[in-house]
């Protein structure tokens, strides 16, 4: 018989507030195979994983359940603190009851303490049938391939090749640089933009590591961190590399406003890039006013696109210097000049005679074409009336939008994208550069639009987590893959045909023909298990005497909540 | 009479689905307390064993929700998810048990809300379908 | 196996030590306070989610505690940084913090006897500690430190309990202060930021109104584990307020303060004002602002729901004054509405938070000096420009973090993570 130890974790308020916290405990102990149950204010601090681990010591717990938060962050925390007890690690089994109870019933004490119980007790009924495991140990292939060769991409592609990672740089145009290639002159502090372009693609041509690949389009990518296979067209050739992590950088496109503001419609209004490109020739003269949040912050698209008031901050000041005498203006909701070197541009935008005009979402402003020029009305909120600003360029402020292919390298990567298209980072917090599935890291405008500056750390960042597995040299994969109870095995390979990864055959095993799973192979979906009609394939922590217990676990805690 | 109160399952994915129940709740999103979520590496491992064996012993409601066709962890697993569930269902048909017990749905990492909406949703199609006759029945 | 010293164990200094420690080096985590942490360990919740500061951080806090390639100096200052890239030589004081960490098990029955009491830092002043203390129950490393400043033991001889207390022999009143020196590649200048002094900002009555607090005070009064156990009160009565206010830009974006932007406050004000409202369900917030600086990943969404869903209102103002309300209870918050027909109006509030200028920590300047390294014009760590914004122009001495500048958490990890590739870019040219 097991012996359980249950922990039930309050997490400060956030389970406690609507969770009771003691009735779910007293209810562990009466659970079949508990012989302990505790409970913690924060069970992942160092306070309670020590009581943790001294339980299992005083009560020779050879299982722990811990009913907490997700998995999916704190499981290997646990695992951890039961190792260093000294029970195997896949003894250990997780219960989520703060996003999947007290955060979401927060108004239902009642019915929330209920359902921890149910799930308290299924977590109990599959750690009874846990079985000790030992993980899988893959080789890495020492590799690294950066997706987009804008200033993030190169960035990550030149730092990881400088440090002597052979690393490839897959860029779909026939040129590196991305946007950064139309803008002259990087804000706030003004530093030009084709000498550092230039400076880090030489010392990625330069690296006998760097390996760059124009006119390329990724068509397929297989594999699991430490080997991924990516096949690729470059120019008429399909090539095919095999890597241990991937790096995406893919970028963003700045919106087209067609029909906003008279955009299409009347030349003299044009976008942010297009502004860059004369400003570059130095084609710029007369009087010029700025919209900001054109496509942005309004229903439909909601978000701040961080960079475009730096942007504008920066090309008044040098429209000023260009041509001193002319008026230029900047019409905005706000000015998003966050930090230090971003203020002070702003301030000195003021101070140089830049008019600040604000405008609200309920009365945007009006642009109408005027000779060769424009006319902008809009409503001073400020002034509180409404002026009139003649206009030689309007120039539309439009936000960074994901570029369609993008869904595309979701779709091959099997990573997800927010609402709005943007990569979804593992955690928006604490893993901005990683996503959730290992070895496949994000930067740059492919995750949020950002500045020239956070591109650079950024890239430096996925850099430095797709080093460290190559780095380690190896890969520990989690013990749950497949296997196969040869006595009940048929050997009807339906197994066989589901299989994704062809990882299992069927062999002469004890005499008789059977199935055999490729323990290197397998990554543990369990596809085999739910096609096997003799109950034969298991997947090692998803056993179907394991699921089945849970079900059975919650059928009893339903009927006695229903006494 | 007291409401009637179902318990459900729910099998979730660890790759789409279960993450988008943790965003639900870091997002506070609020929903009926009926349903328990399995996590499940792939929704291709659901063994429609599973799925029957709930529903005979009385569980008014079984959800099975995986990634987004296309987006799946595993190359094509929930390509079979798909093609399993609609048999499963259609057994239960044939045996006289509502196959609108069991429902399969797609829910991604980024998808709190839609989460939310299938639980809700479904809570209320079983409330509607009244419990299960099979809860409480010895075999 | 090389080594980077990393000074400042907030959550940029720890990210830097673990991916650091991760890509193969030793790290040295310096840290001055007793425990790892920083101010992220003080925060509530942390925006837009909401997700529980302290069960992201502590997970990252125990995984450098364990590291076998960390090693932890808490209760330890830099003392000088000698020599040069790739050969630099480190000193580092450990303070003596009167117990024998091997012995003390954390256990805080010393804490319990220990008769003097000393506003606790971690708790932003609200509650007190004792002499010898653990300065937050996630504490790594779990062991305590007798505050030598405020022990009686070690001023004037006279007590001596936590000593007759411990049963594992721990305090040890002649503990000196020790200095280790440590070959080190590389230096990571993590030291993040303090908050002003509001008080000095005399027009907004910290200091001399009971009831205006800080917003770090009300994240500490918001945490369940904090000072009131979550619960919601105002210091001049104790009663439950209803209708709260926030001042932002005390400080900053202020040509008498500091001139630039804290980037966090905006965002942080937005979710106080949300977390008050889950704890008292009929507050009443109102954020006084100059510009909404939404800017990151779900952040204008983040503002739309505490107007919408919370019934926060924003006011674009600078309040000109605030004033104690009537019997010293509440304050009376003067600002001017806007437009050309604005006029002074004058409002009362139960509770007003202000939301200070992050300032360099404490120390930065002293440090900054002993590294050789320059300060920029608002006394952050100056880096090198755009391509190399986490290098200091002297080669092998990096920065990460608020140390060179606002930013959020995202963003300090971000530079933090970007260190481990900056180090071993560095490390691999310096080898040919």
């Amino acid at each position: 018989m097991a012996r359980i130890g249950v922990f039930i974790c309050h997490c400060g308020h956030n389970i406690a507030s609507a969770v009771d916290v003691e009735a779910v405990l007293a209810y562990a102990k009466t659970l079949p195979g508990v012989v302990f149950a505790g409970h913690n204010i924060y069970s992942c601090s160092q306070e309670g994983l020590s009581s943790i681990k001294s339980s299992i010591k005083e009560h020779q717990l050879d299982r722990v359940v811990v009913a907490a938060c997700t998995p999916r962050t704190h499981e290997p925390l646990f695992r951890k603190a039961c190792e260093q007890a000294g029970i195997n690690k896949y003894l250990f089994e997780f219960v989520n009851i703060r996003e999947h109870v007290s955060w979401i019933h927060a108004k239902e004490p009642v019915a929330a303490t209920e359902k921890a119980k149910k799930l308290v007790a299924m977590g109990v009924a599959k750690a009874a049938l846990l079985q000790p495991q030992t993980e899988g140990e893959a080789a890495v292939t020492p590799v690294a391939v950066v997706l987009g060769g804008g200033l993030a991409g190169l960035t990550a592609a030149s730092s990881l090749a400088g440090q002597g990672i052979e690393t490839h740089l897959i860029e779909k145009s026939e040129r590196l640089g991305g946007l950064l290639r139309d803008v002259s002159v990087i804000g706030p502090e003004g530093e030009l933009a084709k000498p550092l372009l230039d400076d880090m693609i030489s010392r990625l041509t330069r690296s006998k590591h760097g390996h760059i690949h124009l006119k390329s389009t990724v068509k397929g990518i297989s594999g699991f961190v430490g080997n991924f296979e990516l096949t690729f067209v470059e120019g008429c050739d399909e090539k095919k590399i095999k890597a241990g992590a991937i790096i995406v950088a893919t970028g963003a496109n700045e919106f087209t406003p067609v029909g906003d503001y008279g955009f299409g419609s009347v030349p003299a209004v044009v976008t942010q890039l297009e502004l860059e490109r004369r400003l570059a020739k130095g084609d710029v003269a007369g009087d010029v006013v700025f919209i900001q949040c054109v496509g942005c912050r309004q229903p439909g698209r909601e978000y701040c696109s961080r960079i475009c008031c730096n942007v504008s901050l920066k090309n008044a000041l040098r429209l000023l210097t260009l041509s001193p005498g002319s008026a230029v203006t900047i019409i905005h909701r706000d000015i998003m000049s966050s930090g230090t070197a971003a203020e002070r541009v702003y301030k000195e935008a003021s101070e140089t005679g830049v008019r600040f005009v604000r405008y609200g979402l309920e009365r945007p402003p009006k642009v109408s074409a005027e000779g060769d020029g424009a006319v902008v009305e809009v409503f001073d909120e400020t002034l509180d009336e409404t002026i009139e600003l003649d206009a030689g360029l309007v120039v539309l402020a439009t936000p960074l939008v994901s570029p369609p292919d993008s869904e595309e390298t979701g779709k091959l990567l099997k990573v997800p994208r927010d609402k709005h298209g943007f990569f979804l980072e593992a955690h928006v917090k604490l893993r901005p550069n990683e996503f959730a599935t290992d070895g496949v890291f994000v930067c740059g405008s492919a995750r949020w639009p950002v500045s020239a500056r956070e591109c650079i750390y950024q890239g430096l960042a996925a850099a430095a987590k797709a080093s460290i597995p190559i780095r380690e040299g190896k890969v520990v994969s989690e013990a749950i893959t497949a296997y196969a109870d040869v006595d009940k095995c048929a050997a009807c390979g339906n197994c066989v045909l589901t299989c994704p990864y062809d990882a299992i055959e069927i062999i002469q095993v004890k005499g008789k023909l059977a199935a055999k799973v490729n323990e290197a192979v397998c990554k543990g979906c369990g596809s085999c298990v739910a096609a096997c009609p003799n109950d034969a394939m298991q997947q090692k922590g998803f056993t179907t005497q394991q699921l089945g217990a849970m079900i059975d676990a919650l059928v009893k805690g339903a009927l006695e909540g229903a006494q | 009479m007291t409401e009637f109160n179902p318990t459900i399952l729910a099998f979730c994915c660890n790759w789409c689905s279960y993450a988008g129940a943790d965003l639900a709740g870091v997002s506070r999103l609020q929903m009926p307390p009926n349903v328990h979520v399995v996590r499940v590496m792939c929704s291709a491992s659901v063994k429609p064993e599973y799925i029957f064996k709930s529903l005979v012993q009385g569980i008014d409601g079984v959800l099975v929700l995986g990634c987004h066709i296309g987006d799946c962890h595993y190359l094509t697993g929930n390509h079979r998810t798909a093609k399993r569930v609609p048999i499963a269902q259609k057994l239960l048909d044939d045996v006289g048990v509502d196959s609108r017990r069991v429902k399969l749905d797609w829910v991604s990492a980024a998808e709190g809300e839609k989460f939310q909406q299938v639980i809700t949703e479904f809570v209320d199609e079983i409330k509607g379908l009244g419990p299960n006759p099979m809860r409480g029945v010895r075999l | 196996m090389q080594r980077v010293v990393v000074i400042g164990g907030g959550i940029a200094g720890i990210q830097a030590s673990l991916d650091l420690a991760d890509a193969g080096f030793e790290v040295h985590l310096v840290e001055k306070s007793p425990s790892i942490g920083g101010h992220m360990a003080q925060l509530d919740k942390t925006f837009p989610t909401n997700d529980c500061s302290m069960c992201i951080l502590s997970p990252k806090m125990i995984n450098c505690a364990d590291h076998e390639r960390i090693k932890l100096h808490t209760y330890s200052e830099v003392e000088s940084v000698t020599g040069e890239f790739p050969k630099f030589k480190v000193k580092i004081k450990e303070k003596a913090r009167y117990i024998d960490l091997e012995r003390c098990t954390g256990c805080e029955d010393c804490v319990a006897k220990c008769p003097v009491k000393v506003p606790s830092e971690f708790e932003a002043g609200l509650a007190v500690r004792k002499a010898v203390y653990l300065p937050f129950p996630q504490a790594v490393p779990r062991k305590v430190t007798i505050d030598a400043d405020h022990c009686r033991m070690i001023k004037e001889k006279k007590c001596g309990v936590c000593k007759k207390v411990c049963k594992a022999g721990a305090v040890d009143y002649e503990q000196k202060d020790t200095t280790i020196e440590l070959n080190a590649s590389a230096v990571v200048v993590a030291t993040g930021f303090d908050l002003m002094d509001a008080s000095s900002v005399l027009q907004y009555g910290l200091g001399h109104c009971k009831d205006v607090v800080t917003s770090l005070q009300l994240e500490r009064i918001l945490c369940a584990s904090g000072p009131s156990s979550g619960h919601l009160a105002r210091p001049s009565d104790g009663s439950e307020p209803k209708r709260l206010a926030f001042v932002q830009c005390v400080g900053s974006r202020d040509a008498k303060w500091h001139e630039y932007c804290s980037s966090v406050c905006c965002m942080y004000a937005t979710k106080e004002s949300i977390l008050a409202r889950e704890h008292v369900p009929d507050i009443e917030s109102t954020i006084f602002y100059m510009d909404m600086r939404a800017t990151g990943k779900g952040f204008q969404e983040f503002v739309s729901r505490a107007k919408s869903a919370y019934g926060v209102r924003y006011i674009r103002a600078r309040p000109s004054s605030v004033q104690p309300g009537e019997g010293g209870k509440g304050v009376l918050v003067s600002y001017e509405t806007r437009g050309p027909a604005g006029e002074p109006v004058t409002e009362e509030f139960d509770l007003l938070v202000l939301c200070p200028a992050l300032v360099p920590s404490r120390g930065t300047a002293e440090l900054a000096k002993l590294l050789n390294i320059k300060l920029d014009s608002d006394s952050f760590v100056r880096t090198s420009g755009l391509l190399r914004p986490i290098d200091s122009p002297r080669k092998g001495v990096l920065a990460c973090g608020f140390a060179s500048g606002p930013m959020d958490i995202p963003d300090s990890v971000s530079q933090a993570s970007a260190v481990a590739a900056r180090v071993a870019e560095l490390l691999a040219q310096g080898s040919g």
